[in-house]
């Protein structure tokens, strides 16, 4: 199912490790003679966690969890503009828009690094040195292309009724760090990032 | 081997109960046991007909000894006790000629039957064995077996029950009725 990931994570994590000592003393407090063992009890209790916590990934949804106010980045924006709006708003990736506000792609810092040459994924000592080796020419490269020009297409997209298990999955299988929710008319209506994803991790833990 | 080591157990035995519930199985259970068999041996004595059968001991620690128990619910007290009384009453009119058949059929079938009816109620396999092993007594009465004693005095122990296991502050009978 598209919960094992998360669930498993959760149940390492929190209450689901009840040992059969909490279980006797919990018994204990409750007057009358319980005909279960501790140990039917303890798996009884993990599956009904497991479910709990599968229903809660599941009642979850992208409308919860996303942020709505969503910076656009029009295809036709040249590459220094979009860097310094990106650099300015402290965001590391944003969709990417036509005139009519539809999405047609996703503009990340991968994007960037890839178009400079250092590959998808380098360390800050690696872009260190590529740019003393290559001073100019790296940042030359940037100049006169558009966004449009190194966007990721097909952008990954979901929608607000997706559930976070569903977004989780999606998260690991498409080795992506943000997800625009779009409605039925194409338009962005929030974003989903790793970040949103942890903060209804801990809001879980915090439930159970 | 894994055959082997399942016959070692995985669990342990739950924790033992306070005083005070040992308290009230004893009250609930002599108020039970006392209300069937003083109709037993004060009334229906001269009549032939019999109120108290020896699965109503069991019955007894159920309802009075572990009322949280699933299997201590008015559904399973009754429920199992008349199902397990028709089966036995038929197993022995069936195989009379062979006892040791009527009497495990008229077991294992009965806790086939309380399964699948979710009545599951241990003392019931004893009032089906009953119905076959319980002499001239148990077998003259035939289908009256099931009302009198089986549901008559399951009836009087539920009775009981409810009005005894009710009045402790931290006891509360039953868990559900079906």
């Amino acid at each position: 199912m598209a919960m094992t990931i998360p669930t498993k994570d959760l149940s390492r994590s929190s209450g689901l490790d009840i040992s059969e000592q909490d279980i006797i003393k919990a018994m204990k407090a409750i007057q009358g003679y319980i005909d279960i063992t501790p140990g039917d009890f303890r798996e009884i209790y993990q599956a009904a966690y497991s479910l709990a916590v599968q229903r809660l990934f599941n009642s979850f949804t992208a409308t919860d969890l996303m942020t709505r106010s969503v910076l656009l980045v029009d295809q036709e924006m040249e590459l220094d503009q979009a860097a310094a709006l990106l650099a300015k708003k402290h965001i590391s990736g944003a969709p990417v828009v036509d005139h009519q506000e539809k999405i047609v792609g996703i503009v990340s810092e991968k994007d960037f690094l890839k178009e400079m040459g250092v590959g998808t994924e380098p360390s800050i000592m690696q872009i260190a040195t590529h740019c003393l080796e290559n001073k100019s020419r790296m940042v030359g490269k940037l100049h006169s292309r558009t966004v449009g020009d190194i966007m990721t297409r097909p952008p990954v997209i979901g929608a607000p009724e997706m559930t976070i298990g569903a977004i989780s999955t999606l998260f690991i299988n498409r080795k992506i760090n943000r997800l625009p929710i779009v409605n039925k008319n194409g338009l962005t209506v929030g974003i989903v990032t790793r970040t949103d994803l942890a903060h209804s991790y801990s809001a879980f833990d915090g439930r159970m | 081997m894994d055959y082997l080591r399942k016959m070692k157990g995985s669990s342990q035995s739950p924790p033992s109960v306070n005083l005070v519930e040992v308290l009230w199985s004893w009250i609930g259970s002599f108020l039970g046991i006392a209300a069937v068999s003083l109709i037993h041996f004060k009334i229906l004595d001269q009549t032939g007909l019999i109120m108290i059968i020896g699965s109503f001991g069991a019955s007894a620690v159920l309802i009075y000894g572990a009322v949280r128990s699933p299997l201590a619910q008015p559904r399973n007290l009754i429920g199992g006790h008349v199902l397990s009384a028709i089966i036995g009453v038929t197993a022995f009119q069936l195989f009379s000629q062979q006892p040791w058949l009527a009497a495990s059929l008229a077991v294992s079938t009965s806790i086939a039957l309380m399964h699948l009816t979710k009545t599951l109620h241990p003392p019931g396999g004893a009032t089906a064995l009953i119905a076959v092993i319980g002499g001239d007594g148990v077998h003259s009465l035939g289908y009256l077996y099931v009302l009198i004693p089986t549901a008559l005095g399951a009836t009087v122990m539920l009775l009981i029950a409810l009005l005894v296991n009710n009045i402790p502050k931290n006891r509360r009978y039953p868990e559900f009725w079906l």
